[in-house]
């Protein structure tokens, strides 16, 4: 019985003793691996914190570098960006302490903003990274830096740093390597926890998505940059383009302003009579000059309604004293050949809300058009309507009708119908008239369409505007419409 | 012929154009001085007394709205009924011609000899500053 007891009480303490044994190395095990965690919670709350704040590419590596080296302990962490386009890798950014700042002092030669990697130096880890997209272990520092810093220099950094293990890893983003991070241990490989391990590449795939983003940022920020270079390039064009067309317009305008005016003094003012055949070719070198101008003149207000520097600026009018200045204008340009009876169909009607300047071009293009296709002594009749919310004005003439299939092409530019070829060319007609009218009247949120009892019916064209209610009034904005660039006015239209 | 007496400068740098309008207004009883370019007209605006100045925009060596502005600047606008004739149909240069104190504004492509000659009784007849081209 006595040796049994203390046999017995032997074995317990030493059952005791692993066990506790046991226990604290587990204890231990699990503080390490606590710590470690929260090395890695600390430096990646650091990394967003910087991610976060900026998205300037030199902070952010810069930032990346550091937390490697201070919370992550490191001794020197780098990052090198590749340049796919040099084909070259550059340093960018290197952690900061007192010891590699006395490194730069007195060992290495090379400044660090100049080390730059070719692609064709394949002996470089580095290359290796980009090239294989993994990650790479050595214990010679001069793995990394052959093709960038003499081998006795490389001897001495991995020296006075006491690096036992160097690191190097591919920062990918789109299966792309955006950048390798290099980084220094006092520790081999072998001497370094899994834990350490795991934070590394924890850390090292969210440095990769901080970089990846403001990478993709600056991207963005230059290629907007180039975008707004482009598009004051494309201004000037504009601009030059809008000179071009108003110098070689105003070219234009005189040699044809001569040959209207002396043919218009030859037919009026001649010292000798003119034969019947004469003043017939005269009479045509008139209206084809007259055609001339006006096309010129509509081409330029086509380029400006087009380029958007028409500016629609709104007030009420009243649409029958609109008609009555119109006919009197009408009158006053063709006074010559008053063979026209205007018919205005007087009715109680509310005030419109439109432009006035850009109102009586229209409403001067469907006149003239009237007059263009209705035979001498025909009709020309305005009529209106309102329902309180739209004026309709319409324009009835007694002339040639148009054929129904053909009302649609009206208001396209150039688009002259077949049966009106013949009008046309004995008239100043353009063919854009109707193109610029439609234009001008949507600025002004109205309406014109074009109805025809059919060929020899005569034709009604119809303008439809917003009333000036109060309610319009008090809201101009909803309705005017500001020019882009320079605001240019409209030529006078011809009749 | 009423028109007797009657002086006019036509300011115009195109020969032909010129001429024309000299033609033209000689054959209605003006008399008519012209100047081909910005200096000449300066000068002989302010040498001579004119009852009307028919006066282009776009000139060589000055142009309309340079002499305009010298005028203006000069105080030499009071007696001087000066019309632009042009063909630079612009708002803005519209507008401007009329803040430097033009009586009226003619653009050349858009008018008849017969509407040119009508528009220049009425700025010699009266005080009037309308547009002829609204």
């Amino acid at each position: 019985m006595t040796t049994v007891l203390p046999v017995f009480l032997l074995i317990i303490f030493i059952v005791v003793v692993t066990l506790v044994v046991v226990v604290t190395k587990n204890i231990r095990g699990k503080i390490s691996q606590l710590s470690y965690q929260n090395r890695l919670f600390k430096a990646l709350r650091e990394l967003d914190i910087v991610a976060f704040s900026t998205t300037n590419i030199e902070l952010l590596t810069q930032a990346i570098v550091d937390v490697v080296h201070n919370q992550l302990g490191y001794t020197v962490a780098v990052i090198a960006f590749p340049d796919y386009e040099k084909r070259i890798i550059k340093r960018m950014a290197i952690s900061r302490s007192k010891e590699t700042e006395e490194a730069f002092k007195n060992l290495i030669s090379v400044k660090f903003s100049d080390q730059i990697l070719s692609f064709a130096e394949d002996r470089n880890l580095l290359n290796k990274v980009l090239v294989q997209r993994k990650s790479f272990y050595t214990t010679n520092l001069f793995d990394v830096q052959v093709g960038v810093l003499p081998e006795e220099i490389s001897k001495k950094i991995q020296q006075f740093f006491n690096m036992k293990g160097i690191f190097v890893y591919p920062l990918v983003s789109r299966d792309k390597v955006i950048g390798i991070l290099e980084y220094t241990s006092i520790k081999k490989r072998e001497d370094l926890s899994p834990f350490e391990f795991t934070i590394m590449q924890e850390f090292v795939s969210e440095a990769g998505r901080a970089l990846e983003n403001a990478l993709l940022y600056q991207d963005l920020k230059y290629t907007s940059r180039k975008l707004e270079v482009a598009n004051i390039k494309l201004k000037e064009l504009d601009h030059l383009k809008d000179d071009f067309v108003s110098i070689a317009s105003h070219e234009l305008r005189t040699p044809m302003t001569a040959i209207r005016s002396y043919a218009w003094m030859a037919l009026h003012k001649s010292d000798a009579p003119l034969s019947d055949k004469l003043q017939r070719y005269l009479v045509r070198v008139l209206i084809s000059t007259e055609r001339l101008i006006n096309l010129v003149n509509d081409m330029l207000n086509i380029s400006r309604i087009e380029s958007g520097k028409i500016e629609i600026n709104l007030s009420p009018i009243d649409p029958i004293s609109l008609i009555r200045d119109i006919i009197d204008e009408v009158y006053y340009s063709k006074s010559t050949e008053k063979k026209f009876q205007f018919v205005v169909l007087e009715k109680p009607t509310p005030k419109i809300f439109a432009d006035p300047d850009k109102l009586r071009q229209a409403l001067l293009n469907l006149v003239g058009n009237s007059i263009k296709f209705t035979p001498v002594d025909g009709k020309i009749i305005f009529d209106f309507f309102s329902d309180g919310k739209i004026v309709d004005i319409s324009v009835k003439d007694t002339g040639t009708g148009i054929p129904k299939e053909d009302l649609g092409k009206l208001f396209h530019k150039f688009s002259r119908l077949d049966s009106s070829y013949a009008a046309v060319s004995t008239s100043g007609g353009t063919g854009l008239g109707l193109y610029i009218s439609k234009n001008l009247i949507e600025l002004m949120h109205g309406k014109i369409w074009a109805s025809s009892e059919g060929v020899g019916k005569g034709t009604t064209m119809t303008i439809s505007l917003p009333v000036a209610s109060p309610d319009t009034i008090a809201h101009p904005e909803n309705y005017i419409v500001k020019a882009k660039g320079e605001v240019k006015g409209l030529e006078p239209v011809a009749i | 012929m009423d028109n007797n007496g009657k002086k006019l400068l036509i300011v115009e740098d195109d020969q032909f154009l010129r001429e024309f309008y000299q033609e033209l207004l000689q054959g209605e009883g003006y008399i008519v001085d012209v100047a081909g370019d910005g200096e000449i007209a300066f000068q002989k605006i302010t040498n001579n007394k004119y009852d009307l100045i028919l006066l282009d925009i776009m000139l060589p060596k000055k142009d309309g709205l340079q002499i305009l502005t010298e005028l203006k600047a000069g105080q030499k606008m009071g007696g001087l009924k000066i019309v632009a004739l042009t063909n630079l149909g612009q708002d803005s240069v519209i507008k401007e011609c009329f803040d430097l104190g033009v009586a009226g504004y003619m653009i050349k492509s858009a008018l008849n000899p017969d509407q040119v000659l009508s528009e220049i009784k009425t700025y010699l007849s009266g005080s009037s500053t309308r547009s002829a081209n609204g």
